[in-house]
């Protein structure tokens, strides 16, 4: 534990020493105030429902941003030589990795903070869906930096890692959104496609529910693509 | 200590180490060497455990590397090629995470943090961020971090690669230093600095350990070794006669010099000839200007062995 910690520490801190966190946090914090203020007007409801819907758009493309450099940069510069040459395991690797990238992807929702403080002072929102709709995009996070994860372990290509990640992502959100209506599939497969899509899993926890089936699909996705890229990372010892 | 048994690696089709056996024991530095790509660095990735053998296997300190994967580091001290660092982190920020990975205790961890600075000459740069350093200290801290947790073995990829000449001399002097307490295996292919420092010299080509001794020994294999040149006041034509005339001599070449003649005399076996030859002169009553026995070095030693390793692979292909 102490060794992943440690990791996840120093990945946390790398992050902000690189050019491009900074980017992803004013390109976040740009995206979600314009967001905010489009729903912020007399006669709206006081909730972030909308505003987090639109969030969770922003980040098919920011998250790959954070998570493309993670094992990509340790590829190029061969820094992984002398991570791999200490007595650390492939799962220490991995999850010290997605949890320094978490860290930093809490920093970036730090926005959200002020737009919840914003309604607090001009009306009187509803806080339950408010936090459960941040659990769901902290959820989100999660699912797409494992999907990053994976991505970088692949390559040592950051551009490759940022638009691989994209990709997945946007398989799991317009493929499924397209087919799961599709009426030549059969039942099971829009069943599969309609279970798949990544808005529709988390439009639940914004409207201030939380399903333990929506739960198992974010959690269970995040731990597939974890235990992936700690596979496709074992691998490159054999290549 | 280290022990290589029949290591081999296949890239694919490519054959990199070929069925590669050695054994170092406790407290010898032992310098490997060979061209690029004749399978130096896979063979110490092999032995670090960062790479699987095809097949064999290597042992560290008693521990199999394949089995006992963890023991096997802790006992290691590893500088890859081209000292990969965290540029954002600084020297002892960076020391620190090292030791964490080691499985350190942060007690243990400052101390050992305050001895391998203080003996790397890091102690001025501590606070420094890693990628404002010059090249011979980001080395140093590479060094640093092998040694961090006092490992019985170093295994170091070129570790003097691209320094400057005084930069080198340092590397060298703390290697020495080391020798007591570390059994060194370190691969470089500055030639003459592996002949000061090194007990023991392997030379590897196309994955093969073409060459194992003390430098000492394998320069003596290198012919010409034992020539002898002389100059002294007299006719080239004189001089060649009279050392000819000294038994054992195999060739003597002369040539004028001003006033004086030179000659280089080759032995027809390894003999020195240099008694002989004073004496040769002395009869004659020359005036004697210069009178050497050249020795080869290591470097002659090396361009001669993969001389002959083409010569084979010529004589096989054909």
């Amino acid at each position: 534990m102490k060794v992943t910690l440690s990791i996840a520490r120093r990945e946390l801190t790398s992050l902000f020493f690189s050019p491009i966190a900074y980017v992803v946090l004013g390109l976040f914090c740009l995206g979600t105030s314009l967001i905010f203020i489009l729903f912020y007007y007399p006669g709206q409801p006081a909730t972030l429902r909308n505003t987090l819907f639109w969030v969770v758009w922003l980040m098919i493309f920011l998250v790959p941003a954070i998570s493309m450099r993670l094992m990509s940069e340790e590829f190029r510069a061969g820094t992984i030589e002398m991570l791999m040459t200490a007595p650390v395991s492939d799962a220490q690797v991995v999850i010290g990795k997605w949890l320094g990238a978490m860290g930093f992807y809490l920093a970036l929702l730090l926005p959200i903070v002020a737009f919840i403080i914003v309604l607090a002072c001009t009306s009187k929102p509803d806080f339950g869906p408010i936090m459960t709709g941040l659990i769901g995009l902290l959820l989100v996070g999660g699912f797409y930096l494992s999907i990053g994860l994976f991505a970088s372990t692949v390559t040592q290509n950051q551009i490759i890692a940022f638009l691989l990640t994209v990709f997945v992502i946007c398989l799991l959100t317009f493929a499924t959104f397209f087919f799961r209506d599709n009426e030549l599939l059969p039942t099971w497969a829009r069943a599969t496609m309609t279970y798949l899509n990544i808005n529709a899993q988390f439009d639940d926890f914004a409207k201030g529910l939380i399903d333990t089936s929506k739960l198992i699909y974010f959690s269970s996705g995040t731990a597939f693509f974890l235990f992936l890229a700690g596979l496709s990372l074992q691998s490159r010892r054999w290549r | 200590m280290i022990q290589a048994q029949s290591l081999t690696k296949w890239y694919g089709p490519t054959l990199a180490v070929d069925s590669l056996s050695f054994e170092i024991p406790r407290g010898q530095i032992v310098g490997f060497l060979g061209p690029n790509g004749a399978g130096k660095t896979t063979t110490l990735r092999m032995l670090t455990g960062y790479l699987p053998p095809t097949e064999g296997q290597a042992m560290i300190a008693g521990h199999n590397v394949a089995d006992h994967l963890d023991t096997a580091r802790k006992c290691i001290g590893y500088l890859p090629e081209n000292t990969p660092l965290y540029p954002e982190m600084r020297v002892e920020e960076y020391l620190r995470y090292r030791g964490t990975l080691m499985g350190m205790g942060p007690g243990e961890i400052s101390q050992r943090i305050g001895v391998v600075t203080e003996r790397c000459g890091l102690s001025l740069v501590r606070r420094r961020v890693i990628g404002h350093l010059s090249r011979g200290n980001k080395q140093r801290v590479g060094l640093a971090q092998a040694l961090l947790h006092n490992p019985p073995v170093l295994i170091l990829d070129e570790p003097t690669a691209g320094l400057d000449p005084i930069q080198i001399v340092h590397i060298r002097q703390l290697l020495s230093e080391l020798r007591s307490e570390h059994t060194i295996l370190l691969s470089s292919h500055i030639l003459t600095e592996i002949e000061r420092i090194a007990d023991r010299v392997m030379v590897i080509g196309r994955g093969r350990l073409i060459a194992d001794g003390h430098p000492e020994t394998l320069v003596a294999k290198v012919s010409g070794a034992s020539r002898v040149i002389v100059e002294v006041k007299t006719q080239p034509q004189s001089l060649k006669r009279a050392l000819e005339g000294i038994e054992g001599v195999g060739h003597v070449e002369s040539h004028p010099q001003g006033d004086y003649a030179m000659a280089v005399v080759t032995p027809k076996g390894s003999q020195d000839l240099r008694e002989a030859v004073i004496s040769v002169v002395s009869r004659n009553n020359w005036a004697l200007r210069e009178l050497r026995r050249p020795t080869a070095t290591l470097e002659d030693f090396y361009l001669q062995a993969f001389k002959d390793l083409d010569n084979n692979t010529h004589k096989i292909s054909a």
